[in-house]
């Protein structure tokens, strides 16, 4: 086991068109935020190296196209996925509203094995503009539908400040992790204390 | 005559299953302790012939004589074709010293062939006409080929002979049901069942359709390896350079521009012919390897097929045994060397005294090889893209601008009069907006026309995508629209003109952005036919990774190339794929150059899905531009009719079937 090559977790980022996936993508890895992101045709990924309890694991990061019309390209790229990330624009409720699709439309096409226990996590981004002031949708709202499809843990980010994005893509790569086969990895079972530890601003990454 | 050329069946398999005894019998120790079922030996000629020549041009002094043989090792055919030292060469003649002996060199390395294993040869054509030499056209599985060998001395005949006493021609055809497409006597196809990658497709196909499988009796063939070549020091170390690396003594020298294009014409339309063939095959078979694998997935797998299964097994592990190298094939054809672009006095030689285009298809082929100079592409475009007609005078455009942009006006209003307290109740014209707000922000904003807070340009990039939702309201606004209007409006740097420009560009390219993606799909369609036409070992490749969806190429074809290149790359690589010179769909030959250029890497690699797509991704900015136009030209000259029957009718940027309509008749003519 010890000699296996460093494991892959692969992790899809979903989400309506805008909202700030391949931002938070490039905040998380590349500790940057540009104005000038290109609208994603296709999709590409970004790969980083993340440690979970000594254990050095790569995370791959895939950033998907948000327009609908290209959602039938997701057979090719959500394959063998580890975990989902679901994000909105608290300040576009359509958004919002449009996390059940998203979510449905990722089972459908990724098929996991276990896709009632397959990890999802929810992310509340562009949290800094107006300062809050012009957010259409509640924490309230978001978690009761998070509680609804089974303790989805959620984080609220931006992307252009790098607020809590590490902490999301923590909770990210854990959650993948619990989504691979025990036997191919060996687990330290402190996890789910320093699971607890790092988490900062979030309803509860159940890690 | 044609008849005896046949071989029976039964004699050529007798013949495979006893030389693979022969063959391993002679199986020698292999280091690696594996039970590898290579085979060895000396390398025995089992044919040589000499003052076989090829004619690179007409002239009879850069006719270039050489002599051809045949190796056998184990149960491997191996063709080579050294062309004599210029002393010893017969047509060599003092006189023509200076620059004819130096082409003749090049032509020398050119067309060696140290040693070329007969799996990686699709057929031989043999043509013996009543004047002059016999000839024989040696074309390869990528459906390129040689140059014709004349045999001076004669010997055609016994050269195929030969070959049909060492490998399978015929039988092979027959067990896989390709005999059908010999329909041409003189046409011989080689054992496709050597070749590993081909072999998976059509015994899987033949399986099906419950055929006499040809797989297991030849599978030493499928194996066959060299280990260690001897005896001949010359040839085995090309051996061992054939193994290790491509023939790098065949790779072309690029800047070898020259119309060798019309120097092969001759090879091409064969090439052209005989793969028609095999096309029409393949295609047949790959739609029953995909109706089976539906079958599988559909549970309606028939019990009498499910030997299938452990088929799949045994090809699959011969695929990953093959050396993916050994494919390097060697184009024979080149692009057109890129010329100047298109000068202002160029283009008033163009225009008659009332503007009018005399020859517009001139016009469009000194485009294609050359583009046009920035400060003409804002008259020039607007013929390439149909907003203007070739024979339209001066004063007609005058009048066409000032009503389009009265129009333009009118369409604009359309969405400039909607209140807010109507957009309140009008969800999709408010997401429409937001989605075009979001992205032109998003679109070229290092490109110093659209650069810096509050750009204006910006704005009117965003009030032509929603203009244009509205004009086409059926297909609205889809991400990628906003880079192809971009290079327009920085063209044009006029909305009005801008945004006809754009609606015309959209009347082709409209499809891309369909809902049911359909577009997209025939283009794709049309890519995996087409590299399996072009580069069968790379499409192979691509159905063992299962890769054929071409989804790695998405982003290429949705938006021609737009992020891939440099901005002022994109204004010329445009104008030439809007001339539609060669092809509608030189932008499909263009992903076939690019991928072929890194087969290599890529097979070599044993790149799978993802990391294929993060690499075709990364090429971005890196493809060298001329070269993937002239490297798409040569392809699609090389592909010829052939390659146009991969790409279904209507598919983008063809016009839609029913205004194409029209047109066909006017076509025949031509020939
Ligand atoms: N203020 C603010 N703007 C953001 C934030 N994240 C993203 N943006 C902006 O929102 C726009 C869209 O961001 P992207 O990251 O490109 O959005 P995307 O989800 O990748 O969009 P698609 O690729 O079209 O699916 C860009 O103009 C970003 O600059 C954020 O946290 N705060
Ligand atoms: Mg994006």
């Amino acid at each position: 086991m010890a000699s296996r090559r460093r494991m892959l977790l692969k992790v899809i980022i979903l989400g309506d068109s805008g909202v700030g996936k391949t931002s938070l993508m490039n905040q998380y890895v590349n500790k940057k935020f540009s104005n000038q992101y290109k609208a994603t045709i296709g999709a590409d990924f970004l790969t980083k190296e993340v440690q979970i309890d000594d254990r050095l694991f790569t995370l791959q990061i895939w950033d998907t196209a948000g327009q609908e019309r290209f959602q039938s390209l997701g057979v090719a790229f959500y394959r063998g996925a580890d975990c989902c990330v679901l994000v909105y624009d608290v300040n576009v409720m359509k958004s919002f509203d449009n996390l059940n699709n998203w979510r449905e439309e990722f089972l459908v096409q990724a098929s996991p094995s276990d896709p009632e226990n397959f990890p999802f996590i929810v992310l509340g981004n562009k949290i800094d503009i107006d300062g809050g002031n012009s957010r259409v949708v509640s924490e309230k709202k978001v978690k009761a539908w998070c509680a609804s499809k089974g303790n989805i843990p959620y984080f609220e980010t931006s992307a252009k400040e790098g607020f809590n994005v590490e902490a999301a893509f923590q909770c990210i790569a854990k959650n993948a992790l619990k989504n691979e086969p025990e036997e191919d990895i060996y687990l330290p079972d402190t996890i789910d204390v320093a699971g607890r530890a790092t988490q900062q601003q979030s309803s509860g990454c159940e890690c | 005559m044609h008849e005896t050329e046949l071989h029976d069946l039964s004699d050529d398999s007798d013949y495979a299953a006893a030389s693979r005894h022969t063959g391993s019998s002679n199986i020698t120790r292999s280091d690696s302790g594996k039970s590898i079922t290579s085979e060895s030996g000396p390398l025995k000629v089992v044919y040589s012939k000499d003052n076989v020549s090829i004619h690179p041009t007409q002239y009879a002094s850069e006719r270039i004589s050489g002599r051809l043989r045949l190796f056998k090792q184990g149960s491997s055919l191996f063709l080579s074709w050294i062309p004599y030292k210029p002393s010893t060469d017969a047509e060599d003649d003092s006189f023509w010293q200076g620059s004819s002996s130096i082409s003749k060199e090049k032509g020398r390395n050119l067309y060696t062939i140290k040693l070329l294993p007969l799996r990686d040869v699709h057929s031989i054509r043999r043509h013996t006409p009543g004047l002059g030499w016999q000839y024989i056209i040696v074309v390869l599985s990528s459906g390129l080929a040689y140059p014709p060998f004349y045999f001076y001395n004669g010997g055609a005949r016994e050269f195929l002979a030969t070959l049909k006493h060492h490998v399978c021609i015929v039988s092979c055809i027959a067990t896989t049901g390709l005999c059908k497409s010999v329909d041409d006597a003189n046409v011989f196809l080689v054992n496709d069942f050597q070749d590993p990658l081909q072999n998976s497709i059509i015994s899987r196909a033949s399986n099906r359709a419950s055929l006499h499988k040809p797989s297991n009796s030849f599978s030493s063939l499928d194996d066959s390896k060299i280990v260690n070549g001897t005896t001949y020091g010359d040839i085995s170390s090309a051996i061992s350079e054939y193994r290790g690396r491509p023939k790098k003594s065949h790779d072309p020298a690029r800047d070898i521009s020259i119309q060798v294009m019309e120097k092969f014409s001759l090879v091409t339309k064969f090439a052209r012919e005989t793969t028609s063939h095999l096309f029409r095959e393949n295609h047949g078979d790959l739609l029953n390897t995909h109706r089976k694998k539906q079958q599988v997935e559909d549970g309606f797998l028939n019990p009498a097929t499910s030997s299938s299964d452990d088929e799949k097994k045994t090809t699959n592990m011969v695929q990953v045994d093959s050396d993916p190298l050994e494919f390097e094939k060697l184009p024979l054809v080149w692009g057109t060397q890129r010329k100047a672009p298109l000068s202002l006095e160029e283009w008033t030689s163009f225009l008659d005294s009332e503007g009018r285009i005399i020859d517009s298809k001139a016009l469009k082929e000194r485009i294609f090889y050359g583009g046009v100079e920035h400060n003409l592409r804002k008259e020039v475009w607007k013929f390439l893209l149909g907003y203007n007609e070739y024979d339209s005078t001066y004063a007609e455009r005058e009048y066409l601008a000032s009503e389009k942009m009265h129009e333009y006006e009118i369409l604009k209003s359309q969405w400039q009069s909607i209140s807010a307290a109507q957009a309140k109740r009008f969800t999709k014209f408010r997401e429409r907006k937001s989605l075009i707000d979001k992205d032109v922000v998003r679109t070229d904003r290092s490109v110093a026309y659209f650069e810096g807070d509050d750009n204006q340009n910006v704005t009117v990039l965003r009030d032509i995508l929603l203009t244009y939702s509205f004009y086409n309201f059926d297909l609205g606004y889809c991400q990628g629209m906003s880079d192809l209007l971009s290079p327009i409006l920085y063209v044009m740097k006029d909305e009005s003109e801008s945004f006809w420009c754009f609606t015309a560009l959209m009347e082709r390219l409209g499809p891309n952005f369909n809902r049911d993606q359909s577009g997209m799909h025939s283009q794709l369609f049309a890519l995996s036919k087409l590299v399996e036409l072009l580069d069968s070992p790379l499409h192979s490749y691509f159905e063992q990774k299962d890769c054929l969806n071409y989804f790695i190429c998405f982003r290429w074809i949705l938006i021609q190339f737009k992020r891939e290149f440099e901005y002022e790359n994109i204004l010329r690589l445009w104008e030439v794929l809007w001339t539609h010179y060669l092809s509608e769909h030189l932008h499909l030959y263009m992903c076939v150059a690019i991928l072929r250029r890194h087969r290599a890497k890529i097979m070599g690699e044993q790149m799978d899905f993802d990391t294929l797509l993060k690499f075709i991704n990364e090429l971005s900015g890196t493809i060298d531009l001329d070269w993937m136009i002239k490297e798409a030209e040569a392809l699609c000259v090389c592909a010829g009719e052939n390659g146009a029957a991969c790409i279904p009718p209507g598919t983008p940027p063809s016009l839609p079937l029913e205004t194409n309509m029209g047109l066909y008749p006017l076509e025949d003519e031509v020939l």
